[in-house]
């Protein structure tokens, strides 16, 4: 069972998180242009290497990775090198998330351009975790999408449109569709992008911050016992001794939340 | 145990087969997928032409259907990687696009374009097409005809020029 799950875990690890960041990496440049139907490969642009960049550096701030034990030393060079391969397919499916969900040219990528930088330029100096890390990215992630391919799409989309047309023509009366940006892309071109950060979001949430601490069994009291047996007798004496303390500690905890319920009462 | 200190290596190998495999992607831009996969046979080299559209469009090539017989050259040589199928596409331009008093200059850069992908593709020896039916054998030839149809000079204002052949 144990090895089943250490085998699992590696192949997680070597194999599955690589290859969801690679497709990401893949997926999130695909445009499908809505006259011919042909695909379009659109590499990542500077400013989304920059964004991947900034994002990497917050993962490491909010230790949703840590770097030092990815590549730790104590591993063999090959799992070093499957580990450095996963956090640059990991750059590059950041790099082309942000590609997916920007608009590809005019105001609006420029817009959206700085809300991401100025977002995670701040995020950069206030406390984070890793759970709170990725409800942000969750929200910016989603609110550029609905922004692109909901109201932008909606605006260059021939006939049709509806009140979300509507509303995205208020929004940017004035606006040529030249500064806009505007290059008309099949509906499938959503349905990509959204594929894309489902299965970018996919991976992170499969992303252990170390990869070792997955892998570690958790203490089994069996385990311990026989440890304990095998320890010399006065080291015994001071396991016991620690017990006892820890044990006491936890007793008088317990008695005083209980006379101090009693006394509510 | 083994397994596991095997699936590092796996990984490693997988991840550089897959990054390779989406880099020649974003390199060679295909637009469909039937493309990605004319595009995957090329590199691995078993493309091949197909020879019947091949020889359909070479039928309607005699029967001076040029257009026609582009198309049906363009499904025979989708990747535009057969010299000699480009050659006969060059041809087709050369001869729609010779006339007795003037060439068609849009059609013979096209015919260049074509002959100069022949070319390309046949880097080691000259490429001589032995066709009875064509009067023009080597690509050099065909260039040189095609180079001269686009040319403007002195020589186009000779009224003689009406009686020269179409080859």
């Amino acid at each position: 069972m144990t090895d089943k799950r250490t085998t699992n875990r590696a192949l997680v690890r070597h194999v599955l998180l690589p290859t969801i960041f690679l497709t990401v990496a893949l997926t999130g440049g695909v445009r499908v242009a809505a006259e011919t139907g042909a695909l379009v490969f659109l590499p990542p642009p500077l400013v989304t290497l920059l964004l991947a960049l900034m994002l990497l550096a917050l993962f490491v701030r909010g230790r949703a990775v840590v770097v030092g034990a990815w590549l730790s030393g104590e591993l063999s060079a090959l799992a070093v090198v499957s580990h450095a391969l996963t956090l640059a397919a990991l750059f590059f499916a950041s790099a082309q998330s942000f590609n997916s969900v920007l608009p590809d040219a005019g105001l609006p990528r420029w817009m959206l351009s700085f809300f991401f930088l100025w977002t995670l330029w701040q995020n950069q100096f206030s406390a984070f975790d890793a759970r709170r890390l990725l409800r942000s990215l969750a929200a910016l992630f989603g609110t550029a999408f609905v922004v692109k391919h909901l109201l932008l799409a909606s605006l260059y989309a021939t006939g049709g449109g509806g009140w979300l047309r509507q509303l995205a023509g208020a929004l940017f009366e004035g606006f040529t569709s030249a500064a806009l940006g505007g290059q008309a892309y099949a509906p499938a071109t959503g349905y990509v992008s959204f594929f894309t950060l489902a299965l970018y979001v996919c991976g992170l949430l499969l992303m252990p911050p170390a990869p070792e601490e997955g892998t570690r069994e958790p203490a089994r009291a069996v385990d311990i016992i026989e440890m304990f047996r095998q320890l010399p007798p006065g080291d015994r004496e001071r396991v016991c001794a620690a017990i006892l303390d820890e044990g006491a500690a936890e007793v008088t905890q317990r008695s005083i939340e209980s006379t101090t319920m009693s006394d509510e009462k | 145990m083994r397994t596991v200190r095997l699936i590092p290596a796996l990984g490693v190998a997988w991840t550089l087969v897959y990054a390779a495999f989406v880099v020649w992607l974003y390199a060679t831009a295909p637009q469909s997928i039937k493309d990605v996969t004319t595009r995957a046979s090329v590199a691995a080299g078993t493309y091949a032409v197909d020879r019947a559209r091949f020889d359909a469009g070479r039928e309607l090539f005699l029967r001076e259907q040029y257009a026609a017989a582009r198309d049906e050259w363009s499904r025979a040589d989708p990747a535009q990687q057969d010299a000699r199928t480009q050659f006969y596409v060059a041809y087709s331009f050369y001869r729609q696009g010779w006339g007795r008093v003037y060439t068609d200059d849009a059609l013979f850069r096209q015919g260049l374009d074509a002959v100069n992908r022949a070319i390309a593709l046949s880097p080691d020896a000259p490429l001589n097409i032995a066709d009875p039916e064509l009067k023009i054998h080597s690509a050099a030839e065909l260039k040189a005809e095609l180079e001269k149809g686009t040319e403007r000079t002195v020589d186009d204002l000779n009224p003689l020029k009406v009686f020269r052949e179409r080859k």
